[in-house]
């Protein structure tokens, strides 16, 4: 379960996100959808305790990130928008640097490499260098470092930026297994169709804020826009230009 | 369960050794480099001393000085006319001084004036030195012993034409003689773990920014100072390892020269060498974290070996600065980092025995800069324009 309450940060005089509030439940895929600029990205990073909120809060199963930011990061993974990996590392190596550091014991994060690495399809490619993967093989490795742990609460943001169309099925399928488990899922993209073909329920951020929140059919009825691209777009104030 | 701080140290140090060049690079100049230097200079010295040894001297126009000449050879020295293009070759390095006779000089000679001769040398260049020096003994020597004989003549006691007469005491033992090339010595101990921990303070910092790594460590449930305490103690263990590899190779060149005359001059054996890591341990944490923190506000690994030369450049200025300036021991000098280092290093090659101030005062305050680095790499770790500045 994540909520925000008022959130808001400004660097300098840019005004980055102005009024965020929403709740992302367990077992559900809430999309975070807005154009580029919306504030998405930092939204996610105050709820990751990478950013400190310069307003508002930010709980993570209830526990207040800026309070108590190391039990809120232990009941979350957060797939960030930098990716890298340590390429002089297996991707083994890489998964379970990250397991370890979330304090899990070595079977335990061999046991979660197991399972992982047949959700993804990693394979052959556990026990090689990550020097020289394709994009999609990075993406999978850093999906399986998010999620090593099993955290209740799983933050991806555009998490299918620059990916194949079999890396994007893979991922997605990983999501929906992830809500089938009961977790909360949080994604964030600039692409309609992709949060429409995911997500249970949508939060459109436009330009620091919420403008709306609910699921498809209600957003739709709500824009009294019979198509979601008109919708979206109508939600999001861009109007005619975008 | 491994604590977080032993993890990140383990990953770092792994992450490192699996470049093999870079890794390979480092140990393999840290163990030879110290050797190879050591073994140059002493076969250096060696050459000017077996040089000064030779009673050899080189003259043009010997057929006009009998006199001369007839005094060389009652003194065993060994006469070679000098070739017509001496000066050129002295310029080329080939000749190191060459005594010139004027044609006029019997003359000048036998009739009591000033007979001249000239002392032809090139004294930019430090071998010549003893050969340049031999010449002027040979006519200061000539010169004398005519005074003498043409004072006794005319019924003068010489005494009157020497009113002073100077002896040379040197008081510096072989060993004090030896810490002159064993500046180098302490100059190897300051810079060697500046090389150890390059490699790690970079990556570990710049490194993580460039490669879009260091975001998703930060959303690790692990305490920053504890993820920064990790990587320190990974630079710190290469820096300490390098700077003892170094200094180990000084200890093997040291005892293969033992059996020569140079023995008496290089005294750096096993006590030394415990003091010296004594002393090199705290430094290696000063200099790792220093490298730390100046990485960090690199956005790629470039950037930051850039920085990291600047900080190199900086420190090696230190035992140059002590070398050509003579600063004499004093307390204060303890408390100024890497200075301290540099004396107390100096002071154990010179044989002197240190007080326990000595060590303490200068680790103490390696630890205290370290401990501040960390610190302040902590926050910087915790500041936007740092984790999300990337290139």
């Amino acid at each position: 379960m994540i909520e925000t309450s008022d959130l808001a940060k400004h660097f300098g005089n840019v005004e980055a996100v102005r009024h965020v509030t929403f709740a992302a439940r367990d077992g559900s895929i809430t999309g975070l959808l807005g154009p580029n600029g919306a504030g998405k990205t930092t939204t996610l990073r105050m709820i990751s305790t990478l950013v400190t909120p310069s307003h508002g809060t930010a709980k993570v199963d209830g526990i207040d990130v800026e309070s108590h930011p190391l039990e809120a990061r232990a009941r979350t993974g957060m797939l960030s928008d930098a990716r890298g990996l340590y390429v002089r590392l297996t991707a083994r190596e890489n998964i379970a640097y990250y397991g370890a550091l979330r304090g899990m014991a070595p079977a335990a994060v061999s046991r979660a490499i197991e399972k992982l690495a047949e959700w993804l399809d990693l394979g052959e490619l556990l026990d090689r260098r990550t020097d020289g993967f394709s994009q999609g093989e990075r993406m999978k490795v850093a999906i399986a470092r998010t999620i090593v742990h099993d955290p209740p609460n799983v933050v991806l943001d555009e998490p299918t930026n620059g990916l194949d169309v079999m890396t994007t099925r893979k991922l997605r399928e990983v999501v929906r297994r992830l809500r089938d488990e009961g977790k909360c899922v949080l994604f964030s993209s600039h692409v309609m169709q992709e949060v429409t073909a995911l997500c249970d329920e949508i939060v459109i951020v436009a330009k620091g804020s919420v403008v709306a929140h609910g699921t498809a059919e209600s957003l739709l009825a709500a824009s009294g826009r019979t198509n979601l691209e008109d919708a979206f777009v109508h939600l999001s104030g861009e109007g005619a230009g975008a | 369960m491994r604590t977080p701080i032993l993890t990140v140290y383990l990953k770092e140090l792994v992450d490192s050794m699996r470049d093999r060049r870079t890794t390979l690079m480092i140990f393999v100049t840290s163990i030879l480099m110290g050797p190879l230097t050591l073994v140059l200079m002493a076969q250096f010295i060696t050459g000017l001393e077996e040089k000064s040894a030779i009673r050899k001297v080189r003259i043009a126009g010997q057929q006009f000085a009998p006199a001369l000449v007839n005094f060389m050879q009652r003194n065993d020295f060994e006469i070679e006319t000098a070739p017509a293009d001496y000066e050129a070759r002295i310029r080329e390095g080939k000749l190191d001084a060459v005594i010139v006779v004027a044609e006029d000089f019997d003359q000048r000679f036998l009739a009591g004036d000033n007979a001249k001769v000239e002392i032809v040398y090139d004294d930019s260049r430090a071998e010549s030195g003893p050969a340049i020096r031999q010449a002027e003994r040979v006519l200061r020597a000539f010169n004398r012993e005519t005074g003498t004989l043409r004072l006794v003549a005319r019924g003068v006691s010489p005494d009157l034409a020497e009113p002073v007469k100077v002896d040379h005491v040197n008081t510096a033992t072989p060993r004090q003689k030896g810490a002159v090339l064993l500046f180098l010595i302490p100059m190897f101990a300051i810079l060697s773990p500046l090389l150890g921990g390059m490699t790690i303070a970079i990556d570990s910092t710049a490194g993580e920014r460039e490669r879009g790594s260091l975001e998703p460590l930060l959303t690790n449930p692990v305490r920053i100072a504890h993820l920064v305490v990790g990587k320190w103690l990974a630079a710190w263990t290469t820096a300490t390892a390098v700077a003892v590899l170094t200094l180990g190779g000084f200890v093997v060149a040291a005892a293969l020269y033992a059996q020569k005359r140079l023995a008496a001059m290089i005294t750096f054996g096993l006590p030394e060498l415990v003091q010296f890591v004594a002393l090199v341990v705290p430094l290696a944490a000063m200099t790792a974290a220093l490298q730390m923190l100046i990485c960090v506000y690199g956005r790629s690994y470039r950037e930051a070996q850039t920085y990291v030369n600047y900080l190199g450049t900086a420190v090696s200025l230190v035992p140059l600065v002590v070398f050509f300036s003579g600063l004499k021991d004093s307390l204060w000098q303890l408390t100024v980092p890497v200075l301290g280092q540099q004396m107390a290093f100096s002071r154990i090659v010179r044989g002197d025995v240190l007080a326990a101030v000595d060590f303490v005062l200068p680790s103490a305050i390696a630890f205290a800069v370290a401990a501040l680095c960390i610190a302040t790499v902590s926050r910087l770790l915790r500041e936007e324009r740092i984790v999300f500045g990337r290139s």
